[in-house]
């Protein structure tokens, strides 16, 4: 049964969100759904591209003015 | 809505060279953004009552023009600004505006520890990304290629003490 | 285990909860747009191309804004997230903004007036790497440059407020500290224009060549950490 964290980067200040995403993601099975929460909109653009960068599925939403979901599958 | 999307990075390349080149086709110098802080910080200074007159920065007749001229008459007072309106104006225009007040006291001391370093560094270095580095490159000027060496070393020793000290 | 940060919930529920109601913020962007076109019309009067900086300063703005473009990012993603999309598009900027600057230098030289903007050709000396090191620390830990930092406090980030008041002390206190700078370091330091060692067109080249040797190492860089089949 996969698993789905929820990462709560809201208000932190790039490149927090990504290299907290990365360190998250190391500790997850594959097959696991990773949850970043964005407020940050550079966040939103290099989350989403490093994840796909190193093969993930990755779904970019927005879930409010100014704040996103970023959800990633880990696919390795 | 096609306007909600954000621009591909290229894109973004493409349209500040034109402003770039715009700016010194129009104004006779290329964009600058951090000698404009150190003006305003003279100003803030004569408000609590400081002098920078006698300071060797502010020496010249130029300098001192400016200064006396005030905050308001500055033209780079009115391009900074217009920076931070632009951007509020495209973020709201996007529906993506939105306060982000500070998590922690780390983010208050990565934010005036990172300010000072930039400020000062920026004056010694003559510029700071865009006057010494961008400027400066596209100027072709030794000096903007020293300062990208150099502020790329800068930038990973950050990188290391950001996830160290300030994540 | 991750304790604090795992939560086990079914998607499409907490989906479906989180979705608070978007505002739209476009009748604010208009507000804003008349705000702004306000401004402009008193600078106009104001006179001394007051306006044309503010223009400039918006296009800017928005550019940056919209792009997501960041040059902290550039230097800082290569090596802590192996990413190199973002240094590209700094590169390619300033391939552009070479070729555009060098036309009208040329054309400037060529007609024998003065040429614009050679104030930002400046001095190389120890202070020159001193403070871009400087530089490049801090707007890594204060999460934005000097451009940066305007841009996010147009979006509304606290931080960068902070950022700018101590952006502009510390540039106060370089200022401050110049004069000692200048005397011990940089007077004795050097200018290069490069056209005039190289010719223009040879400066301009060269300069395009170090552009493009960097662009394809960054291009390789990030190839060479991706997971990806290279597409």
């Amino acid at each position: 049964m996969s698993k789905e964290v929820v990462l709560d980067c809201l208000g932190e200040a790039c490149p927090i969100p990504l290299v907290k995403a990365e360190k998250a993601l190391v500790k997850m099975a594959v097959g696991d759904v990773l949850i970043v929460q964005i407020d940050h909109s550079c966040a939103m653009k290099n989350v989403p591209e490093w994840a796909r960068n190193q093969g993930h599925e990755v779904e970019l939403e927005e879930v409010d003015d100014g704040e996103w979901e970023c959800i990633i599958e880990k696919m390795k | 809505m096609w306007f909600k999307d954000a621009l591909p990075y290229v894109a973004g390349a493409v349209l500040l060279s034109v402003f770039q080149i715009v700016t010194l086709a129009s104004t006779g110098n290329p964009w600058g953004v951090s000698g404009v802080f150190a003006n305003w910080g003279a100003w803030l200074f004569e408000l609590f009552g400081g002098s920078v007159d006698k300071w060797f920065y502010f020496s010249s007749p130029g300098a001192q023009a400016t200064l006396n001229a005030g905050f308001l008459n500055y033209p780079g007072t009115w391009r900074n600004l217009g920076i931070i309106a632009g951007a509020l104006f495209a973020a709201m225009m996007a529906s993506g505006f939105k306060i982000k007040k500070i998590k922690s006291w780390k983010q208050v001391a990565a934010a005036a520890l990172g300010g000072l370093l930039m400020g000062y560094g920026a004056r010694i270095a003559a510029g700071c990304n865009i006057g010494a580095l961008y400027s400066g490159i596209a100027s072709l000027s030794l000096s903007g290629w020293v300062f990208a060496a150099f502020m790329f070393v800068g930038a990973v020793i950050g990188s290391k003490l950001l996830v160290k000290y300030f994540m | 285990m991750t304790e604090g940060i795992t939560r086990t919930s079914s998607r499409a529920s907490a989906r479906g909860g989180s979705r608070r109601k978007k505002k739209n913020q476009i009748p604010i962007a208009l507000v804003i747009f008349v705000i702004i076109a306000g401004i402009g019309v008193w600078l106009g009067f104001k006179g001394e191309n007051l306006l044309l900086y503010w223009v400039l300063g918006l296009a800017f703005g928005f550019i940056l804004q919209r792009s997501r473009f960041c040059f902290t990012a550039s230097m800082r993603d290569p090596y802590l997230t192996k990413s190199t999309s973002v240094t590209r598009a700094v590169l390619i900027a300033f391939a552009i903004t070479s070729i555009g600057f060098t036309a009208i230098k040329y054309g400037y030289f060529a007609n024998g007036l003065t040429i614009p903007g050679q104030s930002y050709i400046a001095t190389i000396s120890i202070a020159t790497a001193v403070g871009a090191l400087m530089f490049g620390v801090g707007m890594v830990i204060a999460g934005g440059c000097a451009s940066g930092t305007l841009m996010r406090i147009g979006e509304g980030f606290w931080m960068q407020v902070i950022s700018l008041f101590f952006f502009i002390v510390g540039s106060l206190w370089g200022a401050h500290d110049f004069g000692w700078w200048k005397r011990t370091f940089i007077l004795g330091g050097t200018k290069v224009f490069l056209p005039d060692h190289l010719g223009w067109l040879g400066g301009l080249m060269t300069n395009l060549l170090i552009i493009a040797v960097l662009y394809v190492i960054a291009h390789k860089w990030e190839k060479k950490n991706s997971n990806q089949l290279s597409h």
